[in-house]
């Protein structure tokens, strides 16, 4: 049995057609072309197989300006995935042997891979933050017996100005959100000191009989009547529930 | 020869129970030019990776396709656990395998069932289904799903099966296997079926191999690539494998090949079962794969060899996955073995080429 191995190598984009014309020259299959979308451009992956080696030739992080050499002269089967990546990554392909001119899929939006979404930020800024506080912690425990520990400390938070620059690096919209959510907060730790020294405030009561009859006055005589069903039927429980208490 | 006319050939077409575009360039009665196109409901799965971590994403992989299911989720899980270093236990092969290729019998089953109601040979339909109904029915016993099994997991497999529950399926198996074999001897001898499919939708070896043709459709050209023989998990342990190839590259060679595909098949299951190890059926797998980290991997569905790509990005979610089809890889070969064949004969190339645009639009 032919054994299955898989290889990784990086390649330049002017080598692109000359790679593919050596492989198919030695007679190795093509298998596809992908794209990954990364903060630096879009990487290409072009797989070839031969005798069970996948090998997989990677293009980092084209410019935005590039155009791609086709390779369908050689392997006219690639014309699928090369307009596949056209369409969805929006990366020009250059003769193309059979081009549907950004066609081939129906797509309500253009490069929708390109489109990085909220999540994937997130999952890149949350990935950045684990691989610098693991960095930190690493560099601390190389210097922890050198250093005297200092227990009392307590970590300190951002400073005001921190905050402030932080805020002004914000889109307006989010800066003003941002900042009257900082107003609110301010507002609460005011009042909850003075709350902590008076005595807790009486639970605000809810509405006097009288005010909750005129309420039912005011509905039509349907659900008026529901309603004082559903008042008398809750007294009736309450009256119950502090008989079965006593 | 007359003028050339292009007719339009699906999306919505009887043969098809999926949409694919093919423009025919026609003069008279033959075919002499065709441009495919998929796309028309194409889904956007892979970008969901963005959402879903890697153990969740098991469950938009398999659900790609419903006849390639079991296979997306065993190509899928394979890639991520070579990109995290991960090693499943033996067991844990093997109920794989033999899950995959119960579904590569229903698969072809159902694929020859469409096959034979299009050539107006509506029992064997209803054979081949009744049969697949036994398939499904050894599915639903051992996952509790028919179509969506839901059994693969990164690290191993969710659900074990019994020494009884295997005795039944290899049980089965005899029953599918003999009533199998008299629908396909009727099939592959029967003078309607050789008249529409003999030198029908001829490809030659030598195309197959320069449009790297995959799957029963390149082994009906006497092209013996079949990832199975790279030997990868329980593969490695059959005492042999030799891909089933046909010389005539026709359609009578395609349905020849994928027929005797099923009884192959059967005896890799009765193998396994008989050599079944005992152990775990899963390993732990913790953490995340490392940022910058790819793998890659091929797997034989029903139709041929799909390719799996996977790059992890330091967090639960990968940066990206990828998963090339094998009818993406077989449009070109197609458009090659529809050159020259007569109109009539347009529909009964594609159902033997077994295109599934339900994959291919993942």
């Amino acid at each position: 049995m032919t054994e299955f191995s898989q290889e990784f190598r990086e390649i330049a984009l002017g080598e692109v057609h000359d790679v593919a014309a050596e492989r198919h020259a030695a007679g190795w299959r093509y298998v596809q072309i992908l794209a990954v979308n990364t903060e630096a451009g879009v990487d290409l992956v072009y797989s070839y197989m031969l005798d069970g080696l996948l090998e997989n030739d990677v293009v980092r992080a084209l410019p935005a300006d590039a155009v791609v050499p086709s390779i369908t002269d050689l392997f006219l089967e690639a014309f699928v995935c090369e307009n596949e990546i056209h369409d969805l990554y929006d990366v020009a392909i250059q003769d193309i042997a059979i081009d549907f001119g950004g066609m081939f899929y129906q797509l309500s939006q253009k490069a929708p891979m390109t489109v990085v979404s909220p999540e994937q930020l997130a999952a890149r800024e949350k990935a950045r933050k684990v691989v610098a506080a693991k960095a930190a912690k690493e560099a601390a425990a190389k210097q922890a017996p050198e250093a005297v520990p200092d227990t009392a400390a307590p970590a300190a938070g951002p400073t005001e100005e921190e905050i402030q620059a932080k805020i002004a690096g914000l889109p307006p919209e989010k800066a003003a959100k941002v900042r009257a959510a900082m107003e609110a907060k301010a507002k609460k730790a005011a009042v909850v000191p003075a709350a902590d020294e008076a005595p807790a405030a009486p639970k605000p009561a809810g509405l006097s009989e009288e005010e909750i009859q005129a309420k039912i006055a005011g509905l039509d005589p349907e659900k008026a009547a529901k309603v004082r069903a559903a008042l008398e039927a809750k007294a009736a429980k309450a009256a119950k529930t502090e008989g079965k208490g006593e | 020869m007359g003028k050339a006319t292009v007719i339009p050939f699906g999306p919505q077409h009887p043969v098809l129970p999926e949409p694919l575009h093919l423009d025919l360039v026609v003069q008279d009665e033959t075919v002499v030019d065709v441009l495919p196109q998929i796309g028309f409901v194409h889904r956007g799965l892979e970008k969901l990776v963005e959402t879903r971590d890697y153990n969740q994403f098991i469950y938009i992989a398999e659900r790609i396709c419903g006849i390639c299911a079991t296979g997306h989720s065993v190509g899928y899980a394979e890639t991520v656990e070579s990109l995290m270093g991960v090693e499943i236990p033996k067991r844990a092969e093997y109920l794989r395998v033999i899950w995959h290729e119960l579904s590569r019998v229903h698969s072809h089953l159902l694929w020859l069932g469409l096959a034979a109601d299009a050539f107006g040979f509506e029992s064997m339909f209803m054979h081949c289904w009744r049969l697949r109904e036994r398939v499904l029915d050894l599915f639903e016993k051992t996952t509790g799903g028919r179509v969506i099994l839901s059994v693969v997991k990164v690290g191993g497999v969710v659900r074990d099966i019994d020494a009884t529950q295997m005795a039944e399926i290899v049980s089965v198996l005899d029953g599918i296997k003999d009533d199998y074999t008299k629908i396909m001897n009727t099939l592959l001898t029967d003078t309607s079926v050789k008249n529409r499919t003999v030198g029908v939708g001829y490809l030659s070896t030598e195309d197959a191999q320069a449009l790297s043709m995959v799957g029963p459709f390149a082994r009906a050209s006497n092209l013996p690539y079949d990832v199975r023989s790279f030997g990868k998990g329980a593969y490695g342990d059959l005492a042999d494998f030799q891909p089933i190839t046909a010389t005539e590259g026709d359609c009578y060679a395609r349905v020849k090949v994928r027929c005797l595909e099923v009884l192959q098949s059967i005896e890799i299951i009765k193998e396994l079962a008989a050599k079944m190890p005992a152990g775990d059926i899963e390993v732990a797998v913790k953490g995340a794969p490392a940022d910058g980290a790819q793998a890659s991997n091929v797997l034989e569905q029903p139709r041929g060899e799909c390719y799996y790509y996977a790059r992890g990005n330091g967090t639960k979610n990968l940066e990206r996955m990828r998963i090339r089809t094998p009818t993406s890889q077989n449009l070109a070969g197609m458009t090659v073995a529809l050159k020259g064949c007569d109109l009539a004969d347009v529909n009964m190339i594609i159902l033997t080429i077994d295109p599934c645009i339900s994959c291919t639009e993942r």
